[in-house]
């Protein structure tokens, strides 16, 4: 019995220890800490928290703190197609063309840009820029990232392949790079001011996928430091920077998907940029003392799309008497507390095409029975579907919206709320007949151009569509081989007042994005949605 | 059936609810709606590039060759590779283990600490104020939303004080280990990873030290009122030894028994504590990787958090069989 005892006790104790012994070693393995990262910084990582705070530590270091909704989804900048990434992976790399924070075209790694004859665009590159490998940046780098983009058969196929274009050739030459387009592309400026980050062509060849999505290698002002997969990275200032310096000399991206746990972490001073504060946690930052709101409008239109080819939807009566009814400004004051304005077409104000004649609907619900009883529809019953916390307060705009369709006298509307990737396995089938009659959905146009919008989701062939129009065709068609900046933007403007009247969408808003930012720092954001830390500056 | 044959049935009963683990695992991706393409394709994708992607991902072969190659690959310790993320899922599931473990660890010991004494202490002063005081306590605790209890320590300690950290993981129970031979100072260390993980610990340990401290508290008073504990006290042992050396030794068998089984609860369990402290674990990965529609890293996350379940289990199983022989018999 007593042998028995001391066995088991002395199991019990070996048993102990090997589980703590265990969980130390696998607790202090615990990082992604990639090996040429080590190699290329001194940075000892975070070993103070990964909330960089308020204008620097006591040794004088600027860091600057950002929490997002959601992490990156690998670094690899032609590789992703959502903001989060490339808000992440911007830090590091560039394009040929960027913008300002307003949307405006600006230098990059380019210095000039022309068109040399229709459909082919050339670029004439900035000298002595070089990766954070220490390479210099060649017209063949910038050659082959455009290739990795927009051809399949070049090491990936990229969910970016039609964002600068129908490419059909790019040719390198001295200093300069040609594209070569399948077609006019009228817009190739403002998609390569979006879009096209530029990698270094050795440095893809000699990696392999997984090396790509942990580790980063561009030209931009700050280099990777850190990378803690799905949890944070850390990036630091790349001394050789063709630019001006940032201010900033380090900066932690972190994200929390709770909304309360950002705003937390920036009234804690743990963090100085937080993104989508909900309008139900504005009080609380613009109450504190160490933070404020800052919004701006974004480049994301919500609208809730009809299907033309559908009872009562066929009906252009009917189209209108639900942009008639629901009251946008009444939903944007009392759910969104003001973030958000309204809109009346599908282009957004201040982007090419967009019409300054074309007013928004007004709320007017015995319009909207008059039209209703016009379309010979009267009494119908009908389901707006949307999506769950896809975009800002969509649910409850839905329901909003949804309730004031049914509060006509001659028209009930009930709320079907989906999951987003169901709803958007119906919108993406590519068939208009197994897309949704009536559902509320976003996009965003970082290009800031009306065919953008219009091509994809209102153009008979777009991606999206609700609405098969011979005229809208044949006025975006035309728009798309017009050359003359001037004449194109009519026609667009055409488009969009026709759009207006033709109501394939009750409009909705234009979204704003939300940020609360430290009284430590001075920042502004842009209109975009990507975080320019580069522009960050200490109060 | 000896102890050997016993273990060899448990482990072989692990192996086939593995399987079932992954199985169902991978037939998730198939019957939840959306497609995994979707996650990776922007929306106006045309029709042409989703074909190739979904090429690329492997998505256009019959279910049973994904099926068969996915048991194939996983016996070889490869789990896969993250489409969104565009890396290999094994690497990115394991580097996290180490943070939940840490945590549901941290989480027992906080549970351990506080429930023991607290239901002895209850048990031995009966209807006393302690006693009401501590089944209030569990009361509390078990009817307690973790998640709640989190936000509102968040709010308080976090915010208010300034005491903790309000989320993420800064430092970790390695770089305090560390802290002792390096350069680190080693309290500032220590105080930091407690500033970050004191109150998720106590966040996801809560319910567990009220159900502890429960158990502790009726093993008790079974204990003392048997027949060894009055020989015991006949005998003239001190009270203090009757009770902790005798009765306390017999009650904690049965909390062993569930402080195991609940470990592997931790780590399954830990999703929400994790998401509400944005703790960079399994839940945290599970979480993001259902928001991404990232289903590599999904089935791999699950397939670890089922299987360590199962493996924590069988541990328990066997040294419970071990220490008390009748169970492999039986």
């Amino acid at each position: 019995m007593s042998n028995d005892d001391t066995t088991r006790r002395r199991f019990l104790r070996t048993a102990g220890s090997a589980t703590a012994a265990v969980a130390l070693a696998g607790c202090s393995s615990d990082s992604d800490q990639p090996d040429q990262t080590e190699e290329q910084s001194d940075t000892t990582g975070d070993s103070s928290g990964n909330g960089a705070g308020n204008g620097g530590d006591a040794e004088g270091t600027f860091s600057v703190g950002v929490t997002m909704g959601q992490m990156d989804s690998g670094l690899d900048p032609q590789d992703h197609a959502e903001t989060n990434t490339e808000i992440i992976v911007g830090q590091a790399y560039e394009g040929l063309m960027d913008r300002d924070k307003e949307g405006g075209i600006i230098e990059s790694l380019a210095t000039d840009w022309e068109r040399v004859e229709p459909g082919v665009a050339r670029f004439t590159l900035r000298d002595n820029v070089t990766f954070h490998s220490g390479d210099s940046l060649t017209a063949e780098d910038v050659a082959y990232s455009i290739r990795r983009i927009v051809f399949e058969d070049v090491d990936i196929s990229s969910p970016q392949a039609n964002d600068l274009g129908a490419v059909s050739e790019v040719e390198a030459g001295d200093g300069e790079v040609t594209v070569i387009f399948d077609g006019l592309n009228p817009i190739v400026f403002q998609l390569f001011a979006t879009n096209g980050e530029i990698m270094q062509q050795s440095w893809i060849e000699e990696n392999d996928s997984d090396f790509i999505n942990r580790n980063t290698n561009g030209t931009g002002p700050f280099q990777l430091s850190n990378y803690d997969s799905g949890n944070q990275v850390t990036f630091e200032t790349y001394e050789d920077y063709w630019g001006e310096k940032a201010e900033v000399d380090e900066v932690t991206l972190s994200a929390s998907g709770e909304s309360s746990t950002r705003v937390n972490r920036l009234l804690a001073e743990e963090s100085d940029i937080v993104t989508n504060v909900p309008p139900q946690e504005v009080s609380r930052v613009e109450g504190s003392d160490v933070a404020s709101i800052n919004a701006v409008p974004s480049t994301r239109v919500i609208f809730l799309q009809m299907r033309y080819d559908v009872e009562p939807f066929s009906s252009q009566q009917f189209r209108q008497a639900m942009n008639y009814a629901v009251d946008v400004e009444g939903i944007i004051e009392n759910v969104l507390n003001g973030f958000g304005s309204i809109t009346g077409q599908p282009t957004l104000e201040a982007f090419t095409g967009y019409n300054p004649d074309v007013d928004p609907y007004p709320y007017d619900p015995d319009e909207a029975e008059r039209l209703v009883e016009e379309s010979g529809h009267a009494g119908v019953e009908i389901t707006l579907q949307t999506p769950i916390g896809r975009y800002l307060k969509d649910v409850e705009i839905a329901q909003a919206a949804a309730s004031q369709i049914d509060s006509l006298s001659n028209v009930s509307c009930e709320l079907e709320q989906r999951e987003f990737s169901s709803l958007v396995q119906d919108i993406t089938t590519g068939n208009i007949e197994d897309k949704p009659h009536f559902n509320l959905l976003g996009w965003g146009n970082g290009e800031f151009d009306a065919s953008q919008t219009i091509i994809p989701l209102l153009a008979s062939n777009g991606a999206l569509t609700v609405l098969e129009n011979d005229e809208v065709d044949a006025l975006m068609e035309e728009a798309q081989n017009e050359s003359d900046l001037e004449k194109r933007e009519a026609i667009l403007r055409e488009a969009n007042q026709l759009l207006h009247d033709l109501a394939p969408w009750v409009f909705m808003h234009q979204q704003f994005s939300v940020y609360g930012v430290s009284n430590g720092i001075e920042w502004q954001p842009r209109n975009d949605e990507f975080i320019d830390v580069d522009t960050v500056s200490s109060k | 059936m000896s102890f050997g044959q016993f273990a060899i049935k448990r482990v072989l009963q692990g192996v086939g609810v593995v399987w079932g683990v992954v199985t169902v695992v991978f037939a998730l991706r198939f019957v939840t709606p959306g497609s995994a393409i979707n996650a990776v394709a922007p929306l106006d994708a045309d029709q042409e590039t989703r074909r190739a992607i979904a090429a690329e991902l492997g998505l256009d072969q019959p279910l049973y060759v994904q099926y068969g190659q996915y048991i194939f690959d996983l016996l070889q310790g490869d789990m896969g590779f993250s489409y969104i993320r565009g890396q290999a899922v094994t690497s990115l599931v394991f580097s996290k283990v180490p943070a939940t473990v840490e945590l549901a660890v941290a989480a027992t010991v906080v549970a351990i600490i506080l429930s023991i004494p607290l239901g002895v202490l209850s048990a031995t002063r009966r209807n006393q104020p302690i006693d009401y005081g501590a089944t209030l306590f569990s009361l509390g605790g078990i009817s307690t939303p973790n998640f709640w209890l989190g936000i509102m320590m968040i709010l308080v300690l976090a915010v208010e004080f300034g005491i903790f950290h309000t989320s993420g993981r800064g430092v970790n129970v390695g770089d305090v280990v560390l802290s002792l031979v390096g350069t680190e100072p080693f309290l500032d260390t220590l105080l930091s990873w407690l500033s970050y993980i004191t109150l998720p610990a106590i966040a996801l340990g809560t319910y567990f030290t009220a159900l502890i401290t429960r158990l502790t508290r009726s093993g008790m008073l079974d204990e003392l009122s048997k027949p060894y504990v009055k020989a015991t006290r006949a005998k003239g042992l001190p009270e203090t030894l009757v009770r902790y050396k005798h009765a306390l030794r017999n009650t904690l068998i049965p909390v062993i028994t569930v402080l195991g089984l609940q470990l592997g609860t931790l780590i399954g369990g830990a999703v929400i504590t994790e998401a509400v402290f944005s703790w960079p674990g399994l839940g945290t990965l599970v979480i993001h990787s259902i928001n991404l529609r990232d289903w590599p890293v999904l089935q791999g996350s699950l397939i670890v958090i089922g299987t360590s379940f199962v493996l924590v289990n069988i541990v328990v199983d066997m040294i419970y069989a071990y220490l008390d022989p009748r169970v492999a018999y039986d």
